[in-house]
């Protein structure tokens, strides 16, 4: 019997969410962490990965505001909000969502060259939906 | 030295498309059907190759949407008596806006290993209408009505192309396709966000100048005069203006494709048959020499760039072609940013510099770096499935010296296309022409 099993990830993935979890996948001989979880290593290409819970410590690299084309109407209940390429402290990196970025504090860490900035993750719960899902919030040193 | 991907030559020898359009609006056009469309234009292909539906060994079929769109599934087969290929085997294969330029590499591959030796691919797509009554795709249909999809609807359709499980609840993967590229041009390369507004309209003048000169394109009025019909002195200062809204973080609204409806096609041969196959060839052959391929889902940062990094690498690694062997680009630009970065990453614009070729007017069809001579999805348009197969078409017509008068100035011996789509799927195209 082989270590590749037909098992759960993704609801899991989600009842973490309920219970104040962040899991990712993390591989038992790279160390590589996938986030958002999944089956196999895409760093040594391992077939099989262990549940592994992140500590939420991130950078955002970019940083994409929204307009019109790339908003939706529910979007407005996290507040001020960007777009961009978020790496793990455990090394994932991925397309989120940051909470707390707006036209000014981007022009001033743009400007200063203060990219990456470091962002925490949270658990969000959007409007009209049954399920929580993961978003990250900028720190408090670049609101002020 | 060039070579060839394949195991064996494969040459493009035949190509069809028909006008892009807005069927529903035009009297003359309104009830045309998916079959009509794709029947034309593989037939078109056929006779530009000089041979019939009975030489043709297999066919390719591709649609992004079939359900939505034409409410039927395994479209291939409902089609094939149309152009003359009733019994032949097919394949229906979707890829979304990418679906042109893989159709050409499953043609390529099916005659390459040596199963088939002539194979006509084609895709179709009604992107400015649906099946009548547009309601659900549960509601029966009639036979040939069409209703118009506004939108706002197809935006919202869009979503089916991310990911259920992680990219639509995560928001952002879904929503980063249409600024992304413009940011990581403007961080990396060290432009201000004022010079990629002026890039990124100039891209939208260069496009609309070629399909001004392109009678199958969809528009071609040219910003110059829209600019002096609304009063502005020129075509920059009107795209830069409230009639130009911004959408975006940095794009605005002409830089969005322009969902329309088309076909296209094309007939691929085995090189070394084409002597007995094609007897009334009036054309030279244009070899595929190869595809580069990469895929990323949408929750994977700069995915356009990255794939497009990996699939150019791909195809340059296999054929030995370099950017600096390439005499016409063409890129699918629903975005019209990715235009100025594939061409960057190909290396057919220099890493950096790109944007001033760009607002200088280089890569217009009169151009010395001629990008997208057919107008590209802003101006030409984009009937989704169908644009990869249409690029093909417009790249093979430049590469005769068949395009009139939006003729590149110096005949096109090797192209790149590099096509996109699916959230998201790149393909790298190298096409070189077969000398006597």
């Amino acid at each position: 019997m082989g270590e590749v099993k037909l098992e759960k990830i993704v609801q899991p993935f989600y009842e973490a969410l309920e219970e104040g979890k962040i899991m990712g996948r993390k591989c038992p001989e790279c160390g590589a962490v996938e986030f958002p979880p999944v089956y196999a290593c895409n760093t040594c290409g391992c077939l099989h990965t262990d549940w592994y819970e992140i500590s939420g410590n991130a950078k955002m690299h970019s940083i994409v505001m929204p307009a019109a084309l790339s908003s939706k109407p529910d979007y407005k209940d996290m507040g001020k909000y960007a777009y961009g390429e978020i790496e793990l402290e455990e090394g994932a990196r991925f397309n989120g969502v940051v909470r707390g970025m707006t036209k000014k504090i981007r022009k001033k860490i743009m400007e200063e060259g203060l990219l990456p900035v470091e962002v925490h993750a949270a658990i969000y719960q959007q409007p009209g939906v049954d399920y929580k899902t993961v978003v990250f919030d900028l720190d408090e040193k670049y609101l002020q | 030295m060039s070579k060839s991907m394949y195991g064996r030559s494969v040459s493009i020898i035949g190509v069809g498309c028909t006008p892009f359009m807005y069927t529903v609006d035009n009297p003359e056009t309104n009830n045309l059907t998916e079959h009509e469309l794709l029947g034309y234009a593989a037939l078109s292909a056929m006779e530009d190759a000089g041979i019939r539906a009975t030489d043709v060994d297999y066919y390719f079929h591709g649609q992004a949407s079939p359900l939505a769109g034409s409410n039927q599934l395994t479209p291939n087969i409902h089609c094939g008596n149309w152009f003359g290929m009733k019994g032949k085997g097919s394949i229906h294969h979707s890829e979304a806006c990418c679906t042109g330029y893989l159709a050409l590499d499953l043609a390529a591959n099916y005659v390459a290993s040596g199963k088939y030796d002539c194979v006509m691919t084609g895709a179709v797509e009604f992107g400015d209408s649906n099946a009548y009554p547009n309601d659900s795709v549960e509601t029966p249909k009639h036979p040939y009505k069409r209703e118009k999809v506004t939108m706002e609807k197809f935006l919202f359709t869009t979503k089916w192309l991310y990911d259920r499980v992680y990219a639509r609840a995560m928001m952002a993967p879904m929503e980063l396709i249409y600024d992304d590229a413009a940011e990581e041009y403007v961080r990396t390369r060290g432009i201000t966000a004022e010079q990629m507004d002026d890039t990124l309209n100039w891209m939208c003048i260069n496009n609309r100048r070629n399909a001004s000169k392109n009678p199958l394109a969809i528009v071609h009025e040219t910003y110059q005069e829209i600019a002096e019909q609304n009063g502005f002195a020129t075509d920059l200062d009107y795209l830069r203006s409230p009639y130009n809204p911004r959408m975006g973080d940095f794009l605005r609204a002409a830089c969005l494709e322009l969902k329309c409806d088309g076909a296209a096609a094309v007939i691929v041969c085995a090189t070394e048959k084409i002597p007995e196959i094609c007897k009334n060839l009036k054309h030279k052959p244009i070899e595929i020499l190869g595809v580069g391929a990469s895929s990323y889902n949408a929750i994977n940062p700069h995915f356009e760039i990255r794939a497009t990094e990996n699939a150019v690498k791909e195809v340059y690694d296999r054929t030995g072609v370099t950017g600096d062997d390439l005499d016409i680009f063409f890129a699918n630009d629903f975005i019209i940013t990715s235009h100025l970065i594939s061409a960057e990453i190909a290396g057919y614009l220099p890493y950096g510099e790109g944007w001033k070729y760009i607002c200088e007017g280089r890569t217009a069809y009169d151009g010395d770096k001629p990008i997208n001579t057919n107008g590209g999805r802003t101006s030409f348009g984009h009937a989704h499935a169908a644009s990869g197969l249409a690029d093909v078409y417009e790249c093979c017509k430049q590469m005769r010296g068949e395009c009139g008068e939006r003729q590149v100035k110096k005949l096109p011996k090797t192209a790149m296309l590099r096509g996109y789509g699916g959230a998201q799927n790149v393909a790298a195209v190298v096409l070189k022409t077969i000398e006597d």
